[in-house]
């Protein structure tokens, strides 16, 4: 629930709006059902998730995304990542992704 | 030489950690006037907050009050009836236990559960970098934090307080009869006439310093944490030295406001 936290601080959300607006948010990705787990609870692509969907909750969001493979690491390629981002464009105003060059590979035609 | 530098150094420390807390501690208070502090995530915290330090405390709470308040009650009533000082019994039960007695125990239950609690919280939260988290998405750790936990300090420990006083009373009046035969009439005159409106005004206001301080402190200490996790036990020892040092300033300033 701390997605719905931004919210509720910022722009004075109130508990349960910002609460459903984290959920909703959640059901995007399919994982309601961890909304109210904490973060040890949480398996790496979980983790990835909700990291970027608090990051999309501030308003006129950017996305500042380092090195992702470090955060999901058994990923094969960028897709999941595309996908997941893909899933929330209406979100954010825009997204960066910083990687090594060495990882060029993994994103392939990017 | 050495000797001199070593203490002086210390002094020197000492006092700028002091001049730290109240320089801290005024930021804050003037915080808790301020409507943008009172933003829906605060709430919900010290909702969650009060929560945590009064009502789960209720049953022991309840427990220590009713069996350490009859004890003491019996003692000083005996003590009384021996000195023969019966006449007095108004004045002690609230000059010394509802007024002195009350708050003074409060606080001691509150520090022993809450602010240890709350000392450790924030050193854990900024070892594993949730503060810097916090930060990242400016969200003020002031009003997001620390004013929750201290306006529910303030809170708690007024209205703990004053139940530890009802149950003090209400025991007086089961003592009184016992070791006086007084009937409540006459137990209900004694407090009323020796109850002092400006003696409950300085107890309830020494409470909320103390619901102030035993909160705002281990707080400072907390996040004075490093990323280590072996800071933490240092900070919250260090934290609660310092809150022990606060309630026994705070108990003799009150004193000496009394006798001015």
């Amino acid at each position: 629930m701390n997605i719905a936290l931004i919210k509720q601080y910022h722009e004075n959300m109130p508990k349960r709006q910002a609460r459903r607006l984290a959920l909703t948010s959640l059901e995007r990705f399919g994982l309601g059902a961890i909304a109210l787990r904490r973060n040890p609870a949480l398996g790496n692509e979980e983790r990835f998730c909700v990291m970027l969907l608090r990051a999309a909750m501030v308003k006129d969001a950017m996305i500042l995304i380092d090195q992702p493979f470090q955060m999901v690491p058994h990923l094969k390629d960028s897709g999941f990542i595309m996908n997941a981002l893909k899933k929330i464009d209406d979100l954010y105003a825009s997204c960066h992704i910083f990687d090594y060059r060495w990882m060029q590979d993994k994103y392939g035609g990017l | 030489m050495a000797f001199f530098e070593i203490l002086g150094n210390r002094v020197i420390r000492m006092l700028s950690g002091f001049a730290g807390t109240i320089a801290f501690s005024w930021k804050v208070f003037l915080r808790i006037f301020q409507r943008k502090t009172y933003s829906s995530a605060m709430r919900e915290v010290l909702v969650n907050q009060i929560y945590f330090t009064s009502v789960q405390i209720l049953p022991l709470f309840l427990l220590v009050s009713i069996f350490f308040g009859s004890l003491f009650i019996g003692i000083v009533f005996t003590l009384l009836k021996e000195l023969g000082l019966t006449q007095f019994i108004g004045h002690v039960l609230m000059g010394l236990i509802v007024t002195e007695l009350s708050p003074f125990l409060t606080v001691l239950l509150i520090t022993l559960r809450s602010s240890a609690a709350i000392n450790t919280e924030m050193a854990v939260m900024k070892v594993n970098r949730e503060i810097k988290t916090l930060e990242i998405f400016r969200i003020d750790i002031i009003n997001y934090l620390v004013m929750p936990r201290i306006i529910n300090g303030i809170i708690s420990i007024v209205l703990l307080s004053s139940l530890f006083s009802i149950v003090l009373l209400a025991s007086g009046i089961l003592f009184s009869r016992v070791i006086f035969g007084m009937n409540m009439d006459v137990y209900s005159n004694l407090v009323l006439n020796s109850t002092d409106f400006s003696d409950i005004v300085i107890s309830l206001c020494k409470c909320a310093v103390y619901g102030f301080f035993i909160t705002l402190i281990p707080i400072r200490f907390g996040l004075r944490a490093s990323r280590e996790l072996t800071s933490i036990p240092v900070v919250v020892s260090q934290g609660m030295v310092n809150v022990f040092g606060a309630i026994l300033m705070i108990e003799v300033l009150s004193l000496i406001t009394k006798l001015l």
